[in-house]
This record gives structure tokens, C-alpha cells and sequence, in this order.
């Protein structure tokens, strides 16, 4: 029998671009934060050099971040009330707080490492690991309380977060610092063990992100009837070019292949796939934010 | 932490489906009552049609806020702009809401909306306003058959009570476990209706 529909509404985007880029800032955030304490918090020496870039990508990105939710809300002057009126079951009045106590232990951590009082480095950077470890989490949490959306509401988002976070951050992190070794330092030369080093790490991070990714969709083609529109949505839909060209083989699948094949495995290639990387984990922000609430709810 | 709930009012809507006969007037009434602005709607007629030509049937849906007794927008509401209130209604305070559009996001009805002049969060509130006053939310009034009844759930002799004591009903999307308060009684099973359309924008 055929059935169309005849009419209906649909009243508009909720998060969107916005909200999704908000996400992948945090997430850079949180992942280069970590990485600086590698060496400041944890003492392994050869991640000496990425200590400082690291707090410095942090701050600012975490700086950044914010006016982008500004942007997205419709009355940003009333941002206030999140520290006013407090709604322990939202997650956003967590990430009010959490959004103001990171940056500021940001900064208080750089503050000591550029001064060179490496105790209080220390004590700040493992402050700040479970902040950074929230900060991006949260985020996490405020797409699983989308109850509305299937893609959003599953208990694996707030991890899928914080390891494509850790993914978006080395990969920054490596860019970065090819940079400042190329142009910015006095030798004008790329440190090449410590890239191989952070591609190894990069490697072994998008495996595991390729993991949660393949949990998070495969599910959805034996769950209920909307999990498996927003599956086919991602596999063969509209956000299939997003989803499975950009995010997975150009984001993680081409990455992997040059980070762990051997011929493949030089500084230029790591540089590119690092790039890849990056913008894989932005396309992957916006299928999760975009694509989970395309499909219409009634 | 929630407060034990001594009200005597639960309001709630009755939607006879077999009495619609999607003309549309509630949600004329219903943008003209609450000034809801251009391409925007608290209250709208899904409409469906089934069967191949010449067996062909219109259905009608008439969709609003449910006005849930475990609402998900209250529970995520970062300002608690929005809240239950003792009667049942879930209301927005439009000077606490920021416009943050997690409610929007998080409603398994989609019934939220951005309003674009004031840029702030609405939806039906059942004519709240109305109400208050002991007058009828706009859409049951303008409803020419009748279809739409509203009134107070916890009162056994109320026209609500009666006809859902007498009826089999059914609610939107009852695996969202929202406890909706707009009962439909009648029609085809909603969920046949709810999932058409599904994969277009």
C-alpha cells in the first residue's frame, strides 16, 4: 500500500555548524592539553619540547571556543544566568563551570611551566588533566541527554568524544610543532624522532577511534526503526560523502595506512596525514551534530 | 529532589481523530492567540494519505506540545527557563531563556521552535494565559468538530477524564517515556502516521 506524506513541519536546525565547531575546538583543546602534561605532569622527558606549545594551543583554542557558543545562542547578554540559575541535570550548567575553571588552570599551569617552577607545573597539570578529560566530556554528555536523536543518545558518545579529541590533538600537535621547527626555531629543523614518536601514539589512538566508531554505527542497523535511518543516513544517505569518503577513509582509514606502512612512513606523508586527520575530525563533528538531527521527528 | 505534587489540576488535551478533518483551523487559531511568528508553528496537522488510486484516504495527525509529565526539556534546560509547573503545564520563562536551543534539541516532538523576532525558545503551552483565566486554549475553541477537548486529568468527572476512561488511547512516541498529557483517541495507529516521511527534510 502507498503511503505519502501530505504535510508537515519542521521548525527549524537546533544545534548546527556552530555547536559542531564549538565541539572540535574543545576537543583540540583537551587533546593538546594532555599531551603537554606528558612531559610536565608525567616527566617523560622526549615530549619535553611539546610542554609549552601544548598549554599555549590549549588556552587559546579553549579561549576561542566559547564565542562560538555565543554565536549559537539567541540571547548571549542573559549568558549570565548559567552561573546563577543552576540546573544540576543539564549538562551545559556543568560546562558553564567547567568552561571557566579550565582555561583559567590553563593559564595558571603555562604561567608556572614558563617560569620554570616545574613542582607547580606538576600539581596544576594533574589538576587540569580531569578538567581537560571533562571539559570535552561534558560535551559529550550534552549530545547522549539529546534524547530526541538516536545518533546523540547512546552512552558511547561522551567516549567516541574524548578519543577523537585525543586523535584532533596529536595530530595538531604534530603540525605545530613541524611548524615551529621549520621556521620558528633557532636550528630550523624538523625534530624527526619526536614526530615518529607522536605518529606512533596517532596511530594507535585512530584504531581505537575506528573501534568505538564501528560500535557506535553498526549497532544502529540492528537497533529500532529511526536507529536504522540514521545508519542508512551515514552509510548511503545524503552524509554518506561526509561520513564514509571524509571522516573515515580520509580521516582515519588513509592516515592509518601511511602512519603504520613502512614506505609510506615520512615526515612529508606523516605531515599530510596529519592535515587529513584534522579535517576528518571536523567532518566527524559535524555528521555526529548535523546528520544525528537531520532527519525530521514527526 | 522533585517536590511531592498536591495540585488538584493536571491539565491535559483529549484529540478525537476520527473528528479531524484537517482544516487546519487550530493552527490558524493557534498563530493568531500567541502572535507565533512566520515559519514557526506550536500546533500543526500532519497529514498523510494511503492506499493506491482510486483507494486513496487522507489521515490527519494534529501534533502540539504534549505538555509531558516526565518532560526531557526540563531535565536539560541549562537556566531552568523551563519548568513544570504545579498545573502540568510545562512553560518557558521568556526572560530566563537564553536561546540555547538544547531543548529543541533533546524534545522527541519537535514542537520547540526559535522564535525569530524575540530569539527565545517556545512552544504551546496550552493557551496558558487563557487558561489562567478559565477560558479554553485557543485550538479546542476554533476546532469546528469538536475534536479537540481539554481539561483537568485529575478530575474523574471532567470531559477529559471521561473520555479517556471510556476510550482506547493512544500518545506520541510512548517509548521516549515521556509521559505525554495529549491523548488521541481514535484513527489510525500513530505510529503509522509519525514514521512517514521519514528521510525527507
Amino acid at each position: 500500500m502507498d503511503v505519502n506524506l501530505l504535510y508537515t513541519i519542521y521548525n527549524g536546525e537546533t544545534f548546527g555548524i556552530m555547536i559542531a565547531t564549538y565541539f572540535y575546538l574543545t576537543g583540540l583543546s583537551a587533546g593538546s592539553f594532555i599531551l603537554s602534561t606528558l612531559a610536565y605532569g608525567f616527566g617523560i622527558e622526549r615530549y619535553k619540547p611539546l610542554g609549552k606549545i601544548g598549554v599555549i594551543l590549549a588556552t587559546l583554542l579553549l579561549v576561542i571556543a566559547p564565542l562560538f557558543l555565543l554565536l549559537h545562542v539567541g540571547k548571549p547578554f542573559r549568558s549570565w544566568e548559567l552561573f546563577v540559575y543552576l540546573n544540576p541535570t543539564s549538562p551545559i550548567t556543568w560546562g558553564s563551570y567547567l568552561l571557566t575553571l579550565y582555561p583559567i588552570n590553563c593559564i595558571i599551569y603555562g604561567f608556572f611551566m614558563f617560569r620554570g617552577n616545574l613542582k607547580l607545573t606538576k600539581i596544576f597539570g594533574f589538576i587540569g588533566i580531569p578538567l581537560a578529560i571533562s571539559v570535552h566530556g561534558y560535551t559529550g554528555f550534552i549530545l547522549s541527554f539529546g534524547k530526541a536523536r538516536i545518533l546523540w543518545n547512546s552512552p558511547i558518545m561522551p567516549l567516541l568524544f574524548l578519543v577523537s579529541a585525543m586523535v584532533s590533538g596529536i595530530a595538531l600537535m604534530i603540525l605545530v610543532c613541524v611548524i615551529k621547527d621549520k621556521y620558528f626555531s633557532k636550528e630550523k629543523e624538523i625534530k624527526k624522532a619526536l614526530v615518529f614518536d607522536l605518529a606512533g601514539i596517532l596511530g594507535w589512538v585512530i584504531v581505537f577511534d575506528l573501534f568505538l566508531v564501528i560500535c557506535d554505527v553498526s549497532v544502529l542497523f540492528v537497533s529500532h526503526r529511526e536507529a536504522f535511518a540514521v545508519g542508512n543516513l551515514l552509510l548511503t544517505g545524503a552524509f554518506s560523502f561526509w561520513f564514509v569518503g571524509v571522516e573515515t577513509l580520509l580521516g582515519k582509514i588513509i592516515p592509518l595506512v601511511i602512519i603504520f606502512y613502512p614506505r609510506t612512513r615520512t615526515v612529508t606523508a606523516l605531515i599530510f596525514a596529519c592535515i587529513l586527520v584534522v579535517v576528518g575530525i571536523y567532518a566527524m563533528r559535524c555528521n555526529v551534530v548535523i546528520g544525528g538531527e537531520f532527519l525530521p521527528l514527526l | 529532589m522533585k517536590k511531592e505534587n498536591h495540585s488538584s489540576v493536571r491539565y491535559g488535551m483529549v484529540i478525537d481523530l476520527r473528528r479531524c478533518i484537517g482544516c487546519h483551523s487550530c493552527s490558524v487559531a493557534c498563530k493568531n492567540e500567541n502572535e507565533v511568528p512566520l515559519g514557526v508553528w506550536r500546533s500543526w496537522v500532519k497529514q498523510i494519505e494511503r492506499g493506491t488510486y482510486p483507494q486513496v484516504r487522507k489521515f490527519f495527525l494534529p501534533l502540539l506540545c504534549n505538555n509531558c509529565e516526565r518532560p526531557i526539556c526540563t531535565t536539560v534546560c541549562p537556566v531552568i527557563a523551563t519548568y513544570k509547573r504545579e498545573d502540568g503545564i510545562v512553560h518557558i520563562d521568556p526572560h530566563r531563556c537564553i536561546g540555547c536551543r538544547y531543548c529543541m534539541a533533546a524534545c522527541p516532538y519537535g514542537v520547540r521552535y526559535i522564535n525569530p523576532i524575540k530569539n527565545i525558545a517556545q512552544k504551546c503551552e496550552f493557551c496558558l494565559h487563557l487558561v489562567e483565566k478559565g477560558i479554553q486554549p485557543s485550538c479546542v475553541a476554533a476546532c469546528p468538530n469538536s475534536a479537540r477537548v481539554f481539561g483537568n486529568l485529575k478530575d474523574p468527572y471532567s470531559e477529559v477524564s471521561k473520555l479517556l476512561a471510556l476510550n482506547p488511547f493512544q500518545v506520541v512516541k510512548p517509548e521516549m517515556n515521556t509521559e505525554p498529557r495529549v491523548f488521541y483517541i481514535g484513527g489510525l495507529d500513530i505510529t503509522s502516521i509519525e514514521t512517514v516521511g521519514e528521510g525527507m527534510k
